[in-house]
């Protein structure tokens, strides 16, 4: 096991995370994908941690948890909100600020 | 200590403020709580202005924090901004949130919490240190944008904004990663140190890096790539929460992307430059474009943001080609579009307060009839943005093209001038909506009342730093905004 293994599965997550908030429409799935790529971040700075031989990494890896659980109680916060307005999590529901009257 | 503990009051006095604002805000009622969150936003302000100018740079408890959080004048002028945007959005706003029933005392208390944010932002010299202060500040706008929870646009502009807003936040992180991992430091001098010496070594980690946090920074300015939420989520939020955002929020990652291109990524600006002026250009056609098909006043002056970014961007991609005016002129634009933005939005929210629909140019037809100071002032704002002589908004504009040529981006001048007389035909038309119709209303007898004084206070100020020299003490003019510009930029650069 070299590091680019790691790299290589950091690059991954980030990717599919990335895709997931495009192609996806359910608000739970884009939330999960953003959630992914904080995630593969979190990797990639525990990586270089260990690759620099020092602790700087492993304690931004933890300040970026702290980070992503705000985040997160914001987040789900509003996918119930949005739920309880709509009943639907499809992002396509949501329409309301397109741009109708720009024409 | 006390003296440690004396440089980071103002950011102390402002958190304190939002953790009393959310201990009272079930038994106080909306307008003391108003005022508390003022006061402690002016102590804040007061404290400031008295350390503008004379602190020299220096590091806040460097033995716990090694060189996190730097304290310099470039940092103060932005925290001012700060203060002021949140004092006015408050001050202004004080009808408009009375007569909405979804207020509550939590309102106050993210405005503070963003406020802090932003601070600490402008005082970060350090990638995690900003990461944490941009995500404080945009977290609470998040939550701002959302607040008119019955509304179904509200809440879809807070849907919109959070997720491109997360998403755009993974990308600075991963960029500070990137950086971490071929400096070994997050540290803006440490990085600096390590760009500037030209020894055998691969600076593909760390460009890479740095393109991944400017990405972050041009999403939330809104540069045009990037820009597809911006005017929705302008549209979407309650009118105080628009305006703080336009005035206030966007001024905040100028500091930042200052604060990384002159010290952290200074020579390595000659390749962003590139990257930048295709940004630059797109921002300008692609803003004029969005701000002319707009029916309704807030997305017009959503879209005009954009421009204005775009104006920023004129400089920020001259200051990697060797122009000693650039900087400033950024920080005198910042100032002027604070100014004019803020009492805009500012007018468009005090009108609102008596009516719930949405502000078309139609709604304008007569307006002069009806308040004749009110639409004076909303004409001097408009001259402003649009850049015309006399006001504060041509010096800006005059500044930045002067920066442009002087780093020999003619082009980029030229099409900054075009976009300019462009932007006359989506301002002017308000001043024609204004005073070239007649009303239809019956004129209506209106109150005297603190939140227009204001408004005209601002209208002043922005007349006075288009004119003015130092003919008043204490207020500083057209040359003394700019030697305020210079020496907070200065004060930037001495530090290596």
């Amino acid at each position: 096991m070299t590091p680019d293994h790691f790299f290589l599965l950091a690059i991954l997550l980030f990717s599919i995370g990335l895709i997931g908030i495009v192609s996806r429409r359910n608000l739970f799935v884009v939330y999960m994908s953003i959630e992914l790529m904080l995630s593969s971040v979190n990797l990639v700075l525990a990586i270089f941690s260990r690759l620099h031989g020092d602790m700087h990494g492993s304690v931004i890896a933890l300040l970026l948890i702290a980070v992503i659980a705000a985040e997160a109680a914001l987040f789900l916060a509003m996918i119930v909100h949005l739920y309880r307005l709509k009943r639907t999590l499809d992002s396509d529901a949501f329409r309301l600020l397109a741009q109708k009257d720009s024409k | 200590m006390f003296e440690q503990l004396f440089l980071i009051l103002p950011m102390a006095i402002v958190v304190m403020g939002a953790f009393v604002l959310l201990l009272l805000s079930k038994t106080f009622s909306l307008d003391k709580l108003n005022l508390v969150a003022v006061f402690f936003l002016s102590l804040s302000f007061i404290i400031e202005i008295l350390r503008f100018g004379t602190t020299t740079v220096c590091y806040s408890f460097p033995e716990i924090f090694g060189k996190m959080y730097i304290i310099d004048d470039f940092s103060i002028l932005f925290d001012l901004m700060f203060t002021a945007g949140a004092i006015l959005t408050l001050l202004i706003n004080t009808a408009y949130f009375k007569s909405r029933n979804y207020y509550n005392g939590e309102y106050f208390a993210l405005i503070l919490f963003s406020v802090f944010g932003m601070m600490i932002l402008a005082h970060s010299n350090e990638l995690v240190t900003a990461f944490i202060a941009l995500e404080i500040a945009s977290l609470s706008v998040f939550a701002l944008v959302g607040y008119h929870k019955y509304n179904k646009v509200s809440s879809e502009a807070m849907m919109k904004y959070m997720i491109l807003g997360s998403m755009t936040g993974a990308f600075f992180i991963l960029g500070t990663a990137f950086i971490y991992g071929a400096v070994g430091s997050t540290n803006l001098e440490d990085i600096a140190a390590y760009v500037n010496v030209p020894a055998e070594k691969d600076l593909v980690l760390v460009l890479i890096g740095g393109i991944f946090i400017m990405v972050t920074i041009l999403f939330k300015m809104g540069a045009v790539p990037f820009h597809s939420w911006v005017v929705d989520v302008y549209q979407g939020a309650p009118f105080p929460v628009t305006m703080f955002m336009a005035s206030t929020f966007k001024i905040a990652l100028f500091a930042i992307a200052l604060r990384l291109s002159l010290i952290d990524f200074a020579s390595l600006n000659i390749v962003w430059s590139e990257i930048l002026q295709v940004i630059t250009v797109l921002t300008l056609i692609g803003g004029s474009f969005l701000a002319i098909t707009q029916k309704s006043i807030k997305r017009m002056l959503a879209g005009s943001s954009v421009v204005h970014s775009g104006y920023m961007l004129i400089a920020y991609s001259s200051i990697g080609l060797g122009s000693d005016m650039a900087a400033p002129a950024i920080m005198f634009y910042l100032i002027s579009y604070f100014l004019s933005a803020a009492g805009a939005f500012g007018i468009l929210s005090f009108i609102a307060t008596g009516s719930k629909k949405m502000m078309t140019y139609e709604d304008f037809k007569g307006f002069s009839e009806r308040r004749p100071y009110l639409s004076a002032m909303m004409a001097i704002f408009m001259l402003s943005l649009s850049g015309f002589p006399s006001t504060i908004g041509f010096l800006g504009k005059f500044y930045i093209f002067t920066s442009a040529i002087e780093s020999g981006q003619i082009l980029l001048a030229g099409l900054g001038i075009v976009t300019a007389f462009i932007s006359v035909y989506y301002y002017f038309k308000l001043i024609a909506m204004m005073y070239f119709y007649p009303s239809t209303d019956q004129q209506k007898k209106f109150p005297f009342d603190f939140s227009g004084l204001l408004i005209g206070v601002m209208a002043m100020m922005v007349i006075w730093g288009g004119v003015g020299t130092s003919l008043i003490p204490f207020i500083p003019g057209a040359n003394g905004l700019i030697d305020i510009a210079k020496q907070a930029i200065d004060s930037l650069q001495n530090v290596l």
